[in-house]
């Protein structure tokens, strides 16, 4: 049994807060994202989980054991660091053995162990190679081979990737699914980067200014978010600011920043006059060319009844990236940008009038505070 | 409960480091509170206060001339040390040839020998040169000290500076001489700051080579300070031991304010 | 057309590297350290060397322009000077022994220290380091007295009956030398210390070793460069000690250092005391070989590293 508690943790460094009151399960035998930007907490609640670091509050539960007060090395965890931290004076196989010598198992079996682990992750044939001469891919097996050789019922992640270059780092993130799933333990894996989390995590738990915001499976932390930041921090949007002007039963009328009035679903306690502030992300939306030149001037919303919205304006800029192309929309002075498939066979060029459209019911809307606005 | 364990190592770990703190700087703190002693032995703490030995020092002539003596000789080593180890750690930098490395060994090897030997050895020298118990010879002497220090800790300025900032002047037209006066010597002054307060503390302090070849005209404070210590111990030595302490708290402050105490330490090793 | 006095004197002083190469140039800039170190370190050591064969003389220090081996006989076989030689090596071993072991520990605290705490840390042994031997040497004797400070203190809490005598013996000496060369020693090793990842000792940690443990299995190795450098440094000042035996030593047990200045300039006899000094030069010369030899099979060493 290797499920992870975390009731109520703290840590604070001197007068600084690095983890509030953080209260979490990672289930048995499940990947879980700890995600979030530099500064969140999210390597500080994981030295909690290994040990290396002693929470100023709250408690730490491995399996049905209490482990709060036991140090690292009493506990089965093991940790692959962001710099991998493979002993430089040892050879490859000394370093994978190393945790299996401090636990005493003979040098035969050790050694043993040690090679079938590195076969594992396909470094067999590097035994007596010194860490140094290795790439960061390789040194980046390595470091897993040592953690999983000691068989720990929690394997901890810190952002092992981060040094990687981006065709390296997506093949580490398939592998390490593979391993995942091959070794059925349960893994908590820190990174900032949201690929990765969304390949790799069964769950992800969000984290900022040392607070855990929201946990969810990846589908759900994305067409979900609980406020403003799980919704920037996961993907690019746009935001647009307004005030209501009225309301219409679950919908009311935003004034935007681009002067023209967009349909948003509103809760029913939401006030006329009340700020808001709306995401339109641009894979919710479509951008078609307008042809009827009597259109042109007019950024007029298009209210028509279905649950459909949309605004007009010119394409300023469009910028080709890779298998998607942005355009950046210019609507009375704000810009929104959009993306369209390559695949798709409109051709939209800069200067042309467009006209984007979307469902009403795809927008998020958030209060001035961050919080989520919901029906 | 191991974590208990744990804190009771940290707090063994805790009291050694503590207590080597204060063994290191205790005795120093001992020196300073001896010099105001009323009484004439070295009793710590002491029985009664007075400044009798600092007048008493101002009174005599023997170390007030030895005071002259200390300074023409680290003013005269720090002039000489500080030339040549910038000279050399910027030819280094400038150009790492065949020379470079056959240099650096020589340069740390008066660090490993005993002062004893060196003082022994340059005496047998100087006497051969009719420079025994000069000013040169000590200068000379000490610079074997200082000018590895300045050396080392010029070496690291230099390679710390952004050399593209001269291949922009040199490309200006200026020539080199001009470059490092204009392009790198701005860029470079607090570490020339640090190696000169180095090199002036170095030979103010040194007492065995400055033994071996003053005499009772050129004598060093420090050799003044032994000198009389043989015969009694003197709360005048701990007035003059009280002022040298106090030269090196100064210059490393002034050091530590220049760049910071860890580059200073490091360069000291 | 008004000229910038500095520039001519800057263009002057550049013509004699005007048409040199690089290397040419740096060796130009080298050249006074160059020169200094010949005629100041390694020509005296030759004439170090030429006078230890020369022959004793009565009237004069040596007698010049003769060659003989006599003093290096002298030096060899006498019983005195084995006995002086023996005792300088043995303070040396002592010394150095406790030293290193003291000084990985503060390197290590100093390390682990941060903010004011390292500042202070590093000052405490900067500031002795950088104060004359004679006082590091002469606290010492109030200190350590029969009736001094430490003696004192051992009675105050009935630790000892009677007052120890801890100077003027060896006992003392090493006490004073360990505190004169412990801040070289602890230097040496935390500049090495410095360059070492806190993330391996927690890698060692998590995989679980002990806090002794993962020291002795990471770091150790890591720092054996550093650890090697306090040795060599420790053991040449300690084996050459002459203020803290002078001072603290009682006058019976007599390292090397105290019987050359005592040749050298009460007995005036030369060719002894540059004998002597050679004997010795060569001896540590080979002792330090030893050292890197024995150090160097820990540190680094991969296939030892198990």
């Amino acid at each position: 049994m290797s499920e992870i508690e975390l009731q109520n943790l703290s840590k604070s460094f001197g007068d600084i807060d690095a983890v509030t009151d953080v209260s979490l399960s990672v289930r048995d035998g499940e990947l879980l994202c700890l995600l979030g930007p530099s500064g969140c907490g999210k390597s500080t609640t994981m030295r909690m989980i290994s040990g290396l670091e002693t929470p100023s509050s709250g408690t730490v539960y491995i399996g049905e054991a209490d482990v709060t007060d036991q140090p690292a090395y009493d506990r089965d965890t093991s940790m692959v660091f962001q710099n991998w931290a493979l002993f430089p004076y040892k050879t490859v196989l000394e370093n994978v053995a190393f945790g299996l010598k401090m636990r005493g198992m003979g040098k035969q079996q050790r050694r043993d162990r040690a090679s079938e682990m590195l076969e594992r992750v396909h470094m067999d044939g590097y035994e007596s190679h010194s860490p140094t001469d290795l790439s960061g891919g390789q040194k980046q097996r390595v470091a897993l081979a040592r953690s999983l050789a000691v068989d720990p019922d929690v394997l901890l992640l810190d952002e092992p990737l981060s040094n990687l270059d981006k065709r390296l780092r997506e093949e580490m993130e398939i592998e390490l699914k593979d391993i995942h799933e091959e070794f059925q333990k349960t893994f908590v894996h820190v990174t900032h980067n949201q690929d990765e989390a969304f390949t790799l995590a069964d769950r992800i738990g969000i984290m900022n200014e040392g607070r855990l915001v929201q946990v969810g499976e990846p589908n759900e932390v994305y067409r979900d978010p609980k406020n403003k930041f799980v919704e920037e921090f996961l993907g690019d949007t746009n935001f647009v600011s307004g005030t209501v002007s009225d309301i219409d039963g679950q919908y009311g009328y935003l004034m935007t920043e681009f002067d023209s009035e967009i349909r948003v679903p509103v809760a029913s306690e939401t006030q006329p006059e009340t700020s808001l502030t709306v995401s339109l992300r641009p894979e919710f939306m479509q951008i078609a060319p307008i042809t009827d030149s009597s259109n042109r001037a007019s950024h007029q919303t298009r209210a028509d009844g279905n649950g459909g919205g949309g605004v007009s304006g010119t394409v300023e800029s469009t910028i080709y990236r890779g298998s998607s192309i942005r355009h950046v929309v210019d609507i009375g002075g704000e810009q929104l940008f959009v993306e369209q498939g390559v695949t798709d066979q409109t051709a939209i060029d800069e200067g042309d009038t467009v006209e984007l459209r979307w469902d009403v019911d795809d927008i998020l809307v958030f209060r001035p505070d961050g919080t989520r606005v919901r029906d | 409960m191991p974590r208990n364990v744990e804190r009771l190592g940290t707090a063994a770990f805790r009291i050694g480091y503590i207590a080597i703190f204060v063994v290191m700087l205790l005795p120093l703190g001992i020196v300073v509170a001896t010099s105001f002693s009323a009484s004439g032995n070295l009793q710590f703490p002491p029985q009664a206060l007075s400044v009798q030995w600092y007048s008493a020092f101002f009174a005599d002539v023997v170390w007030l001339r030895a005071f002259d003596n200390s300074l023409v000789a680290g003013i005269g080593t720090t002039v000489v040390a500080t030339f040549m180890g910038i000279t050399a750690a910027f030819g280094l930098e400038a150009h790492r040839g065949r020379f470079g490395s056959i240099l650096t060994p020589i340069v740390i090897l008066p660090l490993l020998i005993p002062p004893v030997i060196l003082g022994v050895t340059l005496l047998v020298y100087f006497s051969r040169l009719g420079l025994r118990s000069s000013y040169l010879s000590i200068i000379l002497a000490h610079s074997l000290w200082a000018t590895p220090l300045v050396f080392f800790v010029m070496q690291s300025v230099f390679q710390r500076f952004d050399w593209q900032l001269r291949d922009a002047g040199m490309d200006l037209g200026a020539n080199p001489i001009r470059v490092f006066v204009h392009v790198i010597l701005p860029n470079v002054k607090s570490g020339i700051l640090v190696s000169a307060l180095l090199a002036f503390i170095i030979s103010l302090q040194e007492f065995v080579m400055a033994l071996f070849l003053s005499n009772y005209q050129t004598q060093t404070i420090p050799v003044l300070a032994w000198n009389s210590l043989r015969q009694s111990l003197t709360p005048i030595v701990s007035v003059v031991s009280t002022f040298l302490i106090l030269v090196s708290v100064v210059g490393l402050l002034v050091a530590a304010l220049a760049t910071n105490i860890e580059f200073v330490a490091k360069r000291l090793s | 057309m008004s000229v910038d006095p500095r520039t001519t004197v800057l263009d002057r002083l550049w013509s004699p590297f005007e048409g040199q190469s690089g290397s040419r140039r740096s060796l130009l800039l080298m050249s006074p350290l160059i020169l200094f170190e010949l005629l100041v370190f390694v020509v005296p050591f030759l004439l170090l060397v030429r006078i230890s064969f020369s022959e004793q003389s009565q009237g004069l220090p040596y007698a010049e322009g003769t060659f003989t081996i006599a003093s290096y006989v002298q030096v060899l076989q006498s019983e005195l000077l084995q006995g002086i030689i023996a005792y300088s090596f043995k303070l040396g071993i002592i010394a150095t022994l406790l030293t290193v072991v003291l000084a990985v520990f503060y390197a290590y605290a100093t390390w682990r220290a941060s903010g004011v705490q390292k500042s202070a840390l590093l000052f405490s042994v900067v500031l002795p380091l950088l104060t004359t031997l004679v006082i590091k040497t002469y606290v010492w004797v109030p200190l350590l007295a029969p009736n001094g400070t430490a003696n004192s203190l051992l009675l105050a809490v009935s630790l000892v009956q009677a007052p120890l005598q801890m100077v003027p013996n060896t006992f003392g000496v090493v006490i004073g030398q360990v505190y004169i060369v412990f801040p070289y020693a602890m230097l040496a090793i935390y500049s090495v210390l410095t360059t070492v990842e806190w993330e391996l000792v927690e890698a060692a940690r998590d995989l679980g070793a002990s806090r002794t443990r993962s020291f002795f299995a990471v770091v150790l190795p890591e720092i054996m460069p550093g650890i090697t450098v306090a040795t060599v440094i420790s053991f040449a000042w300690s084996v050459g000690a002459y203020s803290a035996p002078a001072l603290l030593g009682a006058g019976s047990d007599r390292p090397f250092a105290l019987e050359v200045q005592e040749q050298m300039l009460v007995n005036f006899n030369w060719p002894i005391a540059t004998a002597l000094s050679t004997v010795m030069l060569v001896l540590m010369f080979v002792s330090i070989l030893v050292i890197y030899a024995v150090l160097g099979r820990f540190g680094g060493d991969v296939a030892n590293a198990t």
